[in-house]
């Protein structure tokens, strides 16, 4: 049966072509949509590799321009952040801090490995006390960094991976410049600062010493509070810090409140194209059930002779829907030949299980698409009566 | 083989009742060739779809080989259909898409344990029996009228059927290819021994078979021998 159906929608091609080329179509609209909800939902399972509960983060924007009074100021600001008792860790940080929309990126290269693109943090020792990072080799800043030669910095796994890949990493000095190298006292497992969606890409933490760099200022603070930490402790340390830099323009926000907003500007795209794209499948579902309702009242003769020849009304239900299911093959067959190509092309540096997902999903849910499609015109064509749709015809 | 008894099919609508057939009393024994004729809307084709169990009577009693038909269900009426029963139409009812090989392929499509190469077999065999072993990779629209029908009834032949049911089978044919089609069938019977039940408007036609049964306003108005019977008789 399956084979004189493949020779019946092979012979009919030339009238089921509009009919594949919209399967085809709307594979790869769906294919599409998939592989981005799919690289999305991948990430958004994996391990930020940092906790951000609980954590606040302190903006300043000084109204001077004298460095050494700001860098005094700041100094002075951390201290009184320490003390407070609803304070667990502080740590000054670049501006690109967890779910910031700032991002800092440098290329590293070591041995034959050339221009690796990792974003780079800048951070004070309590940093991985603030954010509870886990470091799974070698150790995190302390204050036996005070007398390296060189800058410690620690990588992530992904920047180990690409860098120096089964190769043991720490100690490995990194050429900065001709007279800055960076050498790796730790890994992590992960940071993956961007948002909850984003890949986990190369990174790498530099020390932020305060004291040695007394012309410097940093305009953002990570703090820990305790859990229940309240608007009212927000309000005490704005008011007490404002005392010390005067005419600061101070801001206190959440990470809670920063991941919210960077996943929305991920969800807000994914959710267009969803609807985007239940939008199509809904018109293809319209147009498939409309093509298959002619085809199937056009073709009231053949069932009639088909019942004749010995078929029972449920072979005649199971020859439309497998059919239909025939007709998907084709245009699916189509689709996935292109589909195939972004994984073996590596395209978008995506990777190839994102895209056999969305491949493998995109299949199911044509399939189940046109079986919905096909089940009640399929239904009403075995429901016909055999000597009624003889003497149509 | 088939016998109708009191047969009577009313077909009704929300306004209008239509008696199609009335009191309808028939036996067709095996290897007979009968030939049904009557003016068009007599009751011949809802006869033969009744023979066919393409349709069900409104009363009365459908036995094939002595077993009432009506205790069947949908799935063993067909199997009967596809073992017993083989079909040609004035319209032939090809499909247009599948070639003359496909086509008279068909009925084995619903028959288990056939498999490819023995249908195959099969069908070239029903092919050469009609004369069109040549034209098998033919599509229907690339045949005549005659060859068409002759497809059709390679069709009917190929399950092997104790009876073909040929509704005006030369009804679209000139008389030529009329009688081609005639002399097929009537080979058919007196070679294989298959029971024929022939609907037709042309005397001449029905005067070839062994019994004709004439039809009016639903009710069966005769049913005799012909001189054909009597000939073979003699």
């Amino acid at each position: 049966m399956i084979r004189h159906l493949f020779k019946l929608i092979w012979n009919r091609k030339k009238s089921n072509f509009l009919l594949i080329t919209e399967i085809f179509f709307c594979f790869l609209v769906l294919f599409g949509v998939l592989s981005f909800i799919v690289y999305n939902v991948r990430n958004y399972t994996k391990p930020l590799g940092f906790e951000h509960d609980n954590v606040w983060l302190l903006t300043m924007r000084p109204s001077t321009d004298s460095s050494a009074l700001n860098h005094q100021n700041l100094e002075q600001v951390l201290q009184l952040v320490r003390t407070f008792p609803e304070v667990q860790q502080a740590s000054l940080t670049s501006s690109n801090a967890p779910f910031a929309f700032s991002q800092m990126n440098n290329n590293l290269s070591y041995g034959n490995v050339k221009d690796v693109m990792a974003d780079f943090y800048e951070v004070e020792d309590d940093f991985k006390e603030v954010m509870q990072l886990q470091v799974r080799e070698g150790r995190w800043f302390g204050m036996q960094d005070n007398a390296s030669h060189h800058a410690p910095i620690v990588i992530n796994k992904a920047l180990k991976q690409q860098l120096f890949g089964e190769e043991d990493a720490l100690g490995k000095l990194i050429p900065v410049n001709d007279s800055t190298n960076y050498q790796v006292v730790g890994i992590t497992e992960h940071f993956r600062a961007g948002s909850e969606f984003a890949a986990d890409e190369p990174a790498f933490f530099t020390r932020l010493n305060l004291p040695r760099s007394p012309n410097s200022f940093w305009s953002e603070v990570l703090i820990r509070v305790k859990p229940g930490t309240g608007i009212a402790f927000e309000e005490k340390m704005v008011k007490q810090v404002a005392g010390i830099g005067k005419g600061w323009a101070l801001e206190v926000t959440t990470l809670e409140k920063m991941r919210q907003n960077k996943a929305k500007l991920t969800m807000i795209p994914m959710i267009a194209l969803g609807l985007v794209c239940a939008f199509l499948i809904l018109n293809v579902a319209l147009g498939l059930f409309g093509v298959l309702w002619y085809n199937i009242n056009s073709r009231h003769g053949e069932i009639g002779l088909r019942r004749a020849l010995g078929a029972a009304s449920g072979q005649i239900y199971r020859q439309f829907i497998g059919e239909v299911l025939v007709l998907a093959t084709f245009g699916l067959l189509l689709g996935v030949m292109f589909a195939v190509q972004l994984p073996l092309l590596q395209v978008f540096d995506v990777e190839s299980i994102v895209y056999t997902v969305a491949i493998l999903g995109a299949v199911v849910v044509i399939y189940l698409l046109t079986i919905v499609c096909a089940f009640y015109p399929s239904r009403q064509a075995a429901a016909i009566h055999p000597a009624i749709a003889l003497h149509e015809d | 083989m088939i016998t109708l008894s009191n047969i009577e099919k009313v077909y009704q609508t929300k306004t209008i009742e239509t008696v199609a057939l009335q009191n309808v009393n028939l036996h067709i024994p095996k290897g007979e060739f009968v030939s049904v004729m009557g003016p068009s809307g007599c009751g011949k084709s809802t006869l033969l779809n009744i023979m066919g169990l393409l349709d069900e009577p409104t009363s009365g009693l459908v036995e094939i080989d002595g077993t009432p038909i009506s205790k069947y269900k949908d799935k063993e009426l067909a199997h009967i259909r596809n073992q017993k029963l083989g079909f040609v139409f004035q319209s032939y009812h090809l499909i247009n898409d599948l070639s003359v090989l496909d086509n008279v392929e068909l009925p084995l499509l619903y028959r288990r344990g056939a498999s490819a190469a023995e249908t195959r077999k099969l069908a070239m065999t029903a092919l050469e029996k009609v004369g069109l072993s040549a034209r098998t990779k033919h599509f229907p629209a690339q045949l005549s009228g005659g060859q068409r029908q002759r497809v059709a009834i390679a069709r009917a032949l190929i399950g092997q059927p104790e009876v073909i049911l040929a509704d005006e089978p030369t009804g679209n044919l000139d008389s030529v290819m009329g009688e081609e089609i005639m002399n097929i069938l009537l080979h058919l019977n007196q070679q294989d021994g298959t029971t024929i039940v022939m609907v037709t408007h042309d005397e001449n036609m029905a005067h070839k078979t062994e019994r004709l049964i004439r039809f009016f306003d639903g009710q069966q108005v005769s049913d005799a021998r012909t001189a054909a019977f009597n000939f073979q008789q003699v």
